[in-house]
């Protein structure tokens, strides 16, 4: 097989599993996760064979046609950044789908959770393997769209309804943004092929220079944050964990957030180098950095915290790719890329602990808990891994990561010069030490300290092996990406980094550097963290008060304000719109036609009445208008409705007539059979209301309708002369190419009905459709009526 | 307002104005008539039965959901449109054939005749049916 097959293969595996999962349950019942988890593995298996070719730095492409006129196929890019997030993915989903056996009771749909994960787990292989930028939204909104499914799980609680909500609206509304942002892109380079611009240097370089390189930039990367939940859209991530805790562990720390920052990580070759960049990505990833590592220390939930620590290191991450300058365009690649496998290790890990914990002591509130270790021996080592890892505890993996991060963040500032040199590295400390801090108050609230008995359990057993075998192989990985780094950073951390920097890179990651500044650093990290510690409470409880007595300080007042008041707003306009009187309706759309009738008659005819005219009517049509004015006359001034009704039908089969006169029996039959059926069910209506029309009409309004008719009669009136002349010279006839092509491209003689089947298809297609909605729209008005 | 009269003339003219609308759909490719007209017609000579004996009446003898029908008319003529896409041609693209048959002659079969009487059922469903809602509400 080729790498295209396989790779294929493994993006659709997991679609067409989510399919047969049902059918699987029906074998499996409750264990039916063993299944999805299975499938997950083989998806694993697939991205890992191709991963020989990348390893050695080559990239791969491959593609079939799928939308040809528009230029897009359906094809694969791999290299080792899509390989490093497919890994994750695939492996991830592993571990999570066992974990799930676990943790979803036996009694919950478990196929439909499932079934949305595998959605899931396929969205994001599909997406971080696109090759093409439409494809890769179609995915990144399919992430969008299953993670919704997965935070609303449960449907019956309106806090997951309203964080599903939440987290649609940001990410969905990001993509859009992004989207833009790829269209504008392609307008610049014109194409949607990933990979041709990115191995094209003169394309890239006619990017950077172009008008629309900032509006570009800054669309994209709004897809980006909104996506990894960075800078003012970071909102939508604490709320998105009402999901079940396994989802939130897989989507929500490990792999779908991933999504952003794989963006970044993706068109960092197309933008990076420019001042642009580091101030809008580096920005944003700092200014995250700091308060969402802040903003964790209120939370009182365990999953909460974690939420706000995964912000807090996306936005390392999202620094991290940042730090470019004009010579060195990627300085903190490598680091950044280490640390987004590291993170995905032990922020899963924890997730896990969480929900282990939440499921034997019922509780996730930090208030309740504490002294847990010796009821559950095992999961306080795994979480004290995982913890300490991400705190940046040697020899694990987060410590290596973290150093690389500072390291970076050194030769960043240096790189600026005097005063960034000092802000640049002191920012990464104060992230550094906020990490370290809710690190600690994690391990120490759950399982140190006193067992608050009053708020547990009385018997609290350590977790089923199912669970726990999840989260400790992730705590192993933890260790084992620390004590030996070369294994993840020669296989995969190095042609990542040389993927994006589209050079040869190779790194050297060491515990021991000798007193260098990151060293520093570390140590200053430590100490200031443990200080900060001892104030953690007194912290949280200052955030509480100045949030209570500013509430327009957080964004989510904003989101709330604009969400909660769409309906009202909505409201205010569809009654502005739509106020329900069909004399508002009939002026409008009276007035609105001519006026568009008019001002192209008046623009492009010199004379609003012809200069000659020529009147050849002999006495049996002027008969017939005579009394078709009489008519319309007594249509309007008859006094009660069922004559003036009468009045006006009369009106329509004299129209036929005269449809008749002119040679026109289609219409005229039409005209005969559509007036028939119209009185009849005007009748029908008229019946049922009071008899007489007889309304006082105030002088503003008599004022208002005599103008409006006599606008419309006097427009009308013009348009006909005209036209009967024969001089409306901007508008040619249509009808000399129908008489021409009707028999030889149709085959038929009756030029009305060839019009309406064949030449204008289409409008007859809309127009019976029109037809359909209209009779289901009467339906829902006549049964509609007595409810309100 | 019903009189003998009435009735009598309805029961005898309906079967023909429906076989009319018939002939009008068909024969609407070459002369006067098509889907449209001939679905309204269809529908009208349907009302004058639902007027002349009353809705209850024709209902408890004659009570179709035309819900369905115009669904089914819908259905038809889009995927007559669609049938185009089969054959490796575009959307809508319409197709003439000549058939000769023993004894009839020559006939024209036309793809675009199977979308008329997509809109043929589309015309009587929707019409009837709002026809018959209007009437029904008390």
């Amino acid at each position: 097989m080729n790498s295209f097959t396989v790779i294929a293969l493994a993006i659709f595996l997991p679609f067409l599993s989510a399919a047969t999962v049902p059918l699987a349950q029906k074998i499996l019942r409750h264990r039916v996760g063993w299944f999805a988890s299975a499938m997950a593995f083989v998806s694993f298996l697939l991205i890992a064979y191709v991963a020989p070719v990348v390893i050695h730095g080559d990239t791969f492409t491959g593609a079939v046609s799928w939308l040809p006129s528009v230029g897009v196929e359906f094809s694969v890019y791999i290299d080792g950044l899509s390989l490093l997030i497919g890994l994750i993915a695939s492996g991830i989903g592993i571990i999570i789908m066992s974990y799930s056996n676990g943790y979803m009771s036996h009694k919950e749909d478990l196929s439909r959770y499932y079934q949305y994960l595998l959605l899931f787990m396929g969205s994001m292989i599909g997406m971080v393997f696109s090759a093409n930028t439409i494809q890769l939204f179609i995915f990144w909104e399919l992430t969008s769209i299953t993670s919704f499914l997965l935070i609303g799980y449960w449907r019956h609680r309106p806090l997951s309804i309203y964080g599903a909500t939440k987290s649609l609206v940001i990410t969905a509304a990001g993509g859009l943004v992004m989207f833009i942002g790829f269209l504008i892109l392609h307008s610049i380079t014109g194409t949607f092929d990933i990979p041709t611009i990115l191995h094209d240097s003169s394309m890239i370089e006619n990017i950077k220079n172009h008008d629309l390189f900032l509006v570009t930039l800054i669309f994209i990367f709004i897809g980006a944050a909104a996506k990894s939940a960075q800078g003012p859209f970071y909102i939508w991530l604490p709320n998105a964990m009402e999901a079940p805790t396994p989802v939130s562990a897989f989507l929500h720390s490990a792999t779908m957030v991933k999504a952003g920052v794989f963006l970044i990580a993706r068109i960092h070759p197309i933008f990076s180098g420019t001042e642009a960049w580091f101030i809008l990505v580096s920005g944003t990833g700092m200014a995250t950095m700091v308060l969402a590592g802040f903003l964790a220390f209120r939370q009182n939930d365990i999953k909460g915290i974690l939420a706000f620590s995964t912000i807090s290191q996306l936005a390392y991450l999202v620094t991290m790719y940042g730090y470019t300058t004009y010579h060195e365009p990627g300085i903190g690649v490598a680091a950044a890329t280490f640390h987004l496998l590291n993170h995905a290790t032990f922020k899963a890990c924890l997730f896990l602990v969480a929900g282990i914990v939440a499921h034997e002591a019922a509780t996730r509130d930090i208030r309740k808990l504490g002294g847990l270790r010796h009821e559950m021996p095992l999961t306080f080592i795994v979480a004290s891994i995982g913890a300490l890892a991400m705190a940046g505890i040697p020899p694990l993996n987060g410590f290596l990561s973290k150093e690389m991060f500072y390291e970076s963040s050194v030769e960043m500032g240096a790189a600026l010069g005097f005063p960034f040199g000092i802000i640049v590295p002191a920012i990464a400390v104060i992230g550094g030490v906020l990490t370290f801090a809710y690190s600690i108050k994690l391990i120490d609230g759950i399982f140190l300290g006193k067992r608050k008995d009053e708020f547990l359990p009385h018997h609290i057993h350590e977790a089923p092996y199912v669970m726990l075998i999840p989260a400790g192989l992730l705590s192993v990985l933890v260790i084992l990406f620390g004590l030996v780094p070369s294994i993840p950073v020669h296989n995969i951390i190095e042609p990542v980094t040389s993927g994006i920097l589209l050079e040869t890179v190779h790194l050297h990651v060491t515990h021991w550097h000798g007193f260098t500044p990151a060293f520093m650093m570390t140590i200053i990290t430590f100490v200031l963290g443990l200080l900060i510690y001892t104030k953690y409470d007194s912290l949280a409880s200052w955030q509480d008060r100045l949030n209570a007595s500013y509430p327009w300080i957080s964004v989510n007042y904003y989101y709330d304000a604009i969400v909660n008041n769409a309906r009202t707003n909505a409201y205010r306009v569809s009654s502005f719109v739509q106020p329900g009187f069909v004399k508002t309706y009939i002026n409008a759309l009276l007035i609105l036609t001519i006026v568009l009738i008019m001002i192209p008659m008046i623009a492009l005819s010199g004379d609003l009445i012809p200069q000659t005219l020529s009147f050849d009517i002999n006495p049996y049509e002027a008969l017939l208008m005579l009394l078709m004015v009489v008519a319309a006359i007594a249509a309007t001034v008859l006094p009660k409705y069922i004559p003036a009704i009468i009045a006006l039908s009369s009106l329509g089969y004299m129209v036929s007539l005269l449809f008749i006169y002119l040679k026109a029996p289609d219409l005229a039959l039409t005209q005969i059979l559509v007036e028939t059926l119209t009185t009849i069910i005007f009748l029908l209506v008229i019946v049922r209301i009071p008899q007489t029309f007889r309304e006082k009409l105030s002088k503003a309004n008599l004022t208002r309708d005599v103008f409006i008719s006599g606008l419309v009669s006097v427009g009308v009136f013009i348009v006909l002369i005209n036209a009967t002349q024969g001089i409306v010279p901007p508008f040619e006839s249509l009808s000399h190419y129908f008489i021409e092509k009707s028999v030889s491209l149709t085959g038929g003689h009756n030029l009305v009905n060839v019009i309406l089947v064949d030449f204008r298809g289409y409008d007859t297609l809309g127009e019976i459709s029109v037809l359909c909605l209209a009779a289901l729209g009467v339906y829902n008005l006549i049964h509609s009526r007595g409810e309100r | 307002m019903t009189t003998l009269i009435t009735k009598t003339i309805s029961k005898a003219s309906v079967p023909l104005i429906i076989l009319f609308s018939i002939s009008l759909l068909i024969a609407g490719h070459n002369s006067p008539g098509g889907g449209f007209i001939g679905g309204v017609m269809f529908a009208a000579s349907l009302s004058l039965l639902y007027v002349v004996f009353g809705l209850d009446y024709i209902k408890s003898v004659l009570n179709p959901d035309w819900g369905k029908w115009f669904g089914f008319g819908l259905l038809l003529s889009v995927l007559t449109a669609f049938g185009a896409i089969f054959f490796g041609y575009n959307f809508f693209r319409s197709s003439i054939k000549f058939i000769h048959l023993p004894f009839i002659g020559e006939i024209e079969l036309v793809s675009s005749t199977l979308f008329d009487i997509g809109v043929y059922f589309v015309v009587i469903g929707s019409l009837l049916y709002i026809f018959r809602k209007v009437g029904d509400d008390k």
